[in-house]
């Protein structure tokens, strides 16, 4: 089977400045996939590569096998929903779905079933006569949606979305993308920065910083073992924390906070300054101030369901904790924490890549 | 709330209604200055247009078209009809039997064969309000000998004149509009710049050389030579560039994404978006275009059936300087279309050029 | 020439028609979208050829091309045509002269007095300085009734629509309409002279009735104490109707007589300018400026006898546009201008005017500061910007001054509104023997003349907008 989408060395500059830097990708057949990272990553410029509504500076753009970098957006066969919508506000939301198939020469019967058939599935059949200002957000979305489906496209292109809805709204236009995609069986490429979309979402994470991928993979092997220290920080909320310390040889690392830990570090590491990153979930704390170390509670916040304890070590450093269940807690107080070593991660170098740890090699 | 407060009142709402101030007077003061100094020469021009051949000649100057009556009088024609006050205060309807003097001599209508000698202060004409059609009718009709005003004719090219001229200009001064506001390209600043120079070079300066080059492309003396160099206007493009820069690049790209051509988006996206826009511009263009002056007259003047309403109306108005009644109703005339436009589109109108005209 | 128009017509039409039906079929229904795609072909054509990189420039060909040949060529072209003579139409006929026409429009003993130069000269100078004149006047004029109707009608006043549609529509009229009515307003016999002469004769007979002077004096007196008292508060307005009041006053009582002095016809509104200045820019010794000139005011009024102000000799009427050595075809040119081209002036300082942010004034009003200071700390250096645009168009616009000059006065009396526009359309397409070098080289000159002025206008406003 071809992959429905190959990049090579794909580089993008505008005007002397690089802001993609030799990406290479493979999208198989039906997959979702999902590009996410912080604003100005390049994430959005990609999917415009990808879409051929800009073009690349080297590197080749292969779908289905064939390469496609000379060929115009119109001719690849491709659709995309934009961050507004980009619906023509003055065109009906039947005009609005026809529109590009007129464009294609498609004949006008074909035209109406694709449409009728497109509107049903996203439940705006009855919107069809109303033009885009009479509609709000969530409706809007869908007939944005409603518009690449009708091509039928070789892949979904989805430029966030989702990030001009509400909290409510989002949460439910997440559900529905999912099942649009097990229904459709297209391959789906989607960018966001918001991490939350990206796990529950994607079948496949690709983590973009800089023009650069920096992990690409399952939702949870990116989650439970990040390549390095901007991918961990990246997913899941709240962040890891981060502590600095120095790796002393075999097994421990000296934490700057004065704690020494434990980490099962593979063989044939040198001593050097490393961070030690856990995430919040898995520290435990105990009320009367015994475990590994003792802090500081700065602040709390009780949702009922989870606790989040926002603390600080004697030398400043601090250290959010998490619990799922209610904890009696005023601020001053001194508590004590112990670490789970199992999830415990270390990153050290320059770019601060992840040590292998003994337990994870398998 | 007392009734002077109610009456000096200003508009707004409740809380901030305002005592009628000093500065409010002055305001009302100036507008009806306004009104009288702009509103009164047009209204005054359109009632002299109604009267009469005779009290345009004796510049009768009271609002109402005031005509004399006339009366067919036995074996003396038609003539105009005087009212005589008797000495004892009663009236009769007399005509003129000799010439005016101190003592004219006049007849009764009621009884023509009695001459009568009567003082020349005690005759007054006998008016009547009549409306004066055949200041309108003669010319358009070419009745009575005014067939120098080819109404139908300069209307028709007035008319062919706005529209080819805003036509051509809305779709070519748009299309440059969207090439410079919505794409990048080498020379992209060198082409803003000529138009920012066109805009700054002013017509009559290239009077004579236009002169030349419409001579050469064959279209002098032809309605063509009036639209075509007036065609491309940098305000135009400039007001349409500003426009669609408002206009989402994302559209555009969705557009593309939708397999439209460029052109197609062209039409299909960007046109009707910037409609407001593009009605502002076909207004001014078709206030330039029907009250172009200079350079219709230039190409135009020595082929009547080539005038525009306005040169054939000066034309007319040079050749019948004592015609006033004429002048006067063919001017009424060539100010009613533009007028209606105006107060049918007044509001678009000024809030158009004031809002999106220059931004 | 009209062949190979015919030719290209022919083939977009044909070719295109052909081109399009082969790719789609087009419903009845879709005959102006199929109109649409046609005139757009030769853009689609661009894109094919050269891919989307090549559009822009198929968009901006046709434009560019009639500024070119319109525009741009003829501006080059001027210079060429105002280096040859003859009166022949075809441009290789016409010999070459040199600087001969520039020669004869120099040729004058003194550059100031137009008469003492060659008839070439004299025309093009008379023209030159009569523009110059018209501009200097025109400009200031223009822009500050612009200024002063957009405020009133950007004031919360009742109807405001109306009033802007009102002093927007004789930009709406076409020049010879415009023409043709004040000439209609202004004749001898005409509204102007019959409503002057009208409302003489009732002051006059009004000044005949008996208690007509004590009357007048007591409403005068009233008025002149009521505004001084308002005006001492601070207020502008009513220090302009205070103003206005003294000026009056003056005038009437003429005080420099006394002294064996004229001119108290100016002097009163000098003196009343500077107290409404005094308190617009609320000057220390406004208040004193005020009382002392309401004093003064009420000691003239007693002097001044009603009667005789308002009894007028029978008013003669005054042929405006035709009498030489009066000013007056001068005045009404500069009126008549003024009358239709302040509209759309007005509605581009409106919306300088209504882009100021309303919460400045709230401010300002928060922080107790008089609607006078406002007007000169926050509406006039904010609403600037436009004024400077305003100030370059009408200046471009009044330089070429013609259609209401030539259909007014003809340029007339005598050469007294002659204006180089038309000394150019007269030399070029008037006359037996047409002299296009002549012409051309006027139309070079004039638009040195007015690049100079544009410049020098964009540098002082910019130096101006720095502060």
């Amino acid at each position: 089977m071809t992959a429905a989408l190959e990049l090579k060395g794909i580089c993008k500059s505008w005007a002397e400045v690089e802001v993609i830097h030799g990406i290479d990708l493979t999208v198989d057949e039906g997959e979702f996939v999902v590009f996410v990272g912080p604003s100005g990553c390049g994430k959005s410029t990609l999917l415009r590569l990808i879409a051929g509504l800009d073009d690349p500076t080297a590197g080749d753009i292969l779908l289905s096998g064939k390469r496609v970098n000379a060929v115009p957006a119109s001719e690849r066969g491709l659709s995309m929903v934009f961050q507004s919508y980009a619906l023509y506000p003055h065109m009906s939301v039947r005009a609005n779905l026809s529109f590009g198939l007129e464009n294609l020469r498609m004949p006008r019967a074909e035209i109406a079933r694709r449409v009728m058939e497109a509107a049903k599935l996203l439940q705006i059949d009855m919107l069809l006569d109303r033009r885009p200002g009479q509609l709000s957000g969530g409706q809007r979305q869908r007939v944005a949606i409603g518009r690449a489906i009708v091509r039928e496209p070789l892949i979904f292109l989805f430029d966030e979305p989702l990030s001009n809805l509400d909290a409510e709204l989002r949460l439910q236009m997440r559900v529905e993308i999912s099942n649009l995609h097990r229904a459709l069986g297209n391959t789906m490429i989607y960018v966001t920065h918001d991490q939350v979309e990206a796990m529950t979402m994607a079948d496949r994470i690709v983590v973009l910083r800089a023009g650069r991928i920096e992990q690409v993979g399952r939702p949870l092997d990116l989650y439970n073992r990040p390549a390095n220290r901007f991918v961990a920080g990246f997913l899941g909320a709240p962040q890891m924390n981060f502590l600095r310390g120095t790796i002393a040889g075999a097994g421990t690392m000296a934490l700057d906070c004065g704690a020494i830990v434990n980490v099962p570090l593979a063989a044939g590491v040198d001593a050097q300054p490393a961070t030690l990153g856990l995430r919040p979930e898995s520290i435990a704390v105990s009320l009367d101030g015994t475990g590994d170390m003792t802090v500081t509670v700065q602040n709390y916040e009780q949702l009922g369901a989870i606790t989040y304890i926002y603390t600080t070590f004697p030398n400043g450093e601090t250290l959010t904790v998490q619990q799922s269940r209610q904890i009696p807690l005023r601020r001053g107080q001194q508590i004590g924490v112990t670490f789970d070593a199992d999830s415990l991660h270390v990153f050290a170098g320059e770019d601060e890549t992840a040590l292998m740890l003994k337990e994870r090699q398998t | 709330m007392g009734v002077a407060t109610f009456l000096t009142r200003t508009k707004g709402t409740a809380d901030r209604a305002r005592r009628f101030g000093i500065a409010d007077l002055l305001a009302y003061g100036y507008l009806l200055l306004g009104v009288l100094v702009i509103l009164m020469p047009v209204a005054w021009t359109f009632l002299s247009s109604l009267k009469g051949e005779r009290a345009i000649d004796g510049f009768d100057t009271r609002l109402l078209p005031m005509a004399q009556v006339e009366a067919e009088v036995e074996g003396q024609g038609v003539k105009p009809v005087w009212t005589w006050t008797a000495p004892d205060g009663t009236t009769r309807d007399v005509v003129k039997a000799g010439p005016t003097r101190r003592e004219t001599d006049v007849v009764a209508l009621d009884d023509p064969d009695t001459v009568l000698r009567v003082p020349r202060t005690t005759l007054a004409p006998n008016e009547r309000i009549r409306v004066a059609t055949e200041n309108y009718l003669d010319p358009i009709l070419g009745r009575n000998g005014q067939d120098n005003f080819a109404f139908f004719t300069y209307l028709l090219n007035s008319v062919f004149v706005t529209v080819m001229a805003t036509l051509i200009t809305l779709l070519i001064n748009a299309m440059a509009a969207f090439a410079l506001s919505k794409y990048k390209f080498r020379g992209r600043l060198t082409f803003t710049i000529l138009i920012i120079a066109t805009l700054l070079i002013p017509s009559s300066i290239i009077l004579v050389s236009l002169f030349f080059v419409v001579w050469s492309f064959g279209i002098f003396g032809s309605l063509w030579g009036v639209i075509i160099p007036a065609a491309a206007t940098p305000t135009g493009v400039f007001l349409l560039r500003q426009y669609m820069l408002t206009i989402p690049d994302e559209l555009l790209d969705a557009a593309r994404m939708d397999a439209a051509s460029e052109w197609r988006i062209f039409w299909r996206i960007v046109l009707p978006l910037s409609l407001p826009a593009l009605s502002v511009l076909a207004i001014l263009s078709v206030i330039w275009r029907w009250n172009d002056f200079l350079w219709p007259l230039i190409v135009l003047i020595s082929d009547p059936a080539q005038h525009t309403l306005q040169i054939g109306l000066t034309a007319f108005s040079g050749e019948f300087d004592s015609d006033f009644h004429y002048i006067l109703a063919m001017t009424v005339v060539s100010l009613v279309p533009i007028t209606l436009v105006f107060v049918w589109l007044q509001r678009f109108i000024t809030t158009g050029i004031a809002t999106t005209g220059l931004k | 020439m009209s062949v190979v128009v015919l030719a290209l017509a022919a083939l977009w039409i044909g070719g295109g028609t052909l081109w399009l039906l082969a790719r789609r079929r087009y419903h009845w229904r879709e005959v102006p979208a199929f109109a649409m795609d046609l005139i757009g072909v030769p853009v689609d054509l661009a894109q094919r050829l050269f891919g989307r990189g090549g559009v822009p420039y198929a968009l901006l060909l046709p434009n560019m091309l009639i500024f070119g040949i319109f525009t741009f060529a003829p501006m080059i072209l001027n210079f060429h045509v105002s280096f040859t003579g003859g009166a022949s139409i075809h441009l290789l006929d016409r010999p070459w002269v040199g600087a001969a026409n520039y020669g004869a429009i120099f040729d004058c003993e003194t550059y100031l007095s137009p008469r003492t130069c060659s008839n070439e000269g004299y025309d093009f100078w008379t023209g030159m300085f009569n523009t110059l004149a018209f501009v200097a006047v025109q400009v200031p004029v223009l822009c500050i009734v612009a200024l002063l109707t957009a405020l009133v009608v950007n004031r919360n006043i009742v109807g405001r629509g109306f009033w802007r549609a009102m002093f927007f529509y004789p930009v709406m009229l076409s020049p010879v309409v415009i023409a043709n009515i004040w000439n209609w307003v202004l004749h001898r016999k005409g509204a102007l002279n019959a409503a002057l002469g009208g409302s003489a004769e009732g002051l006059t007979a009004m000044a005949g009735l008996a208690g007509f002077d004590m009357v007048v004096s007591v409403v005068f007196a009233v008025a002149l104490m009521v505004t001084s008292e308002r005006a001492l508060r601070g207020s502008l307005a009513w220090a302009a109707v205070f103003g206005l009041l003294f000026a009056c006053v003056f005038a009437w009582a003429n005080p420099l007589a006394m002294i064996g002095l004229g001119g108290s016809f100016w002097v009163g509104p000098v003196l009343a300018t500077g107290v409404v200045w005094a308190v617009a820019i609320a000057h220390r010794r406004a208040r004193w400026a005020v009382a002392s000139a309401s004093v003064v005011s009420i000691l003239l009024l007693l002097t001044v006898q009603f009667d005789a102000v308002f009894a007028f000799d029978r008013v003669r009427p005054v042929n405006w546009l035709v009498t030489p050595n009066t000013g007056w075809p001068f005045f009404w040119l500069v009126f008549v201008f003024c009358w239709s081209h302040m509209g759309f002036y007005m509605l581009i300082l409106l919306a300088g005017l209504q882009a100021i942010p309303r919460d400045l004034y709230e401010a300002a009003k928060m922080d107790g500061t008089k609607p006078a200071r406002a007007f000169f700390r926050i509406t006039l250096p904010l609403v600037m910007p436009t004024l400077t645009v305003v100030l370059v168009l009408s200046l471009i616009r009044s330089f070429q001054i013609f259609d209401e000059v030539w259909l007014l006065t003809g340029g007339g009396p005598g050469r007294e509104t002659f204006m180089i526009v038309q000394h150019i359309y007269e030399t070029a397409f008037t006359g037996d023997r047409p002299e296009y070098g002549e012409a051309a080289a006027g139309s070079v000159l004039m638009a040195v003349v007015i690049a100079v002025f544009t410049f020098v206008q964009l540098f002082v406003t910019r130096r101006q907008s720095e502060f």
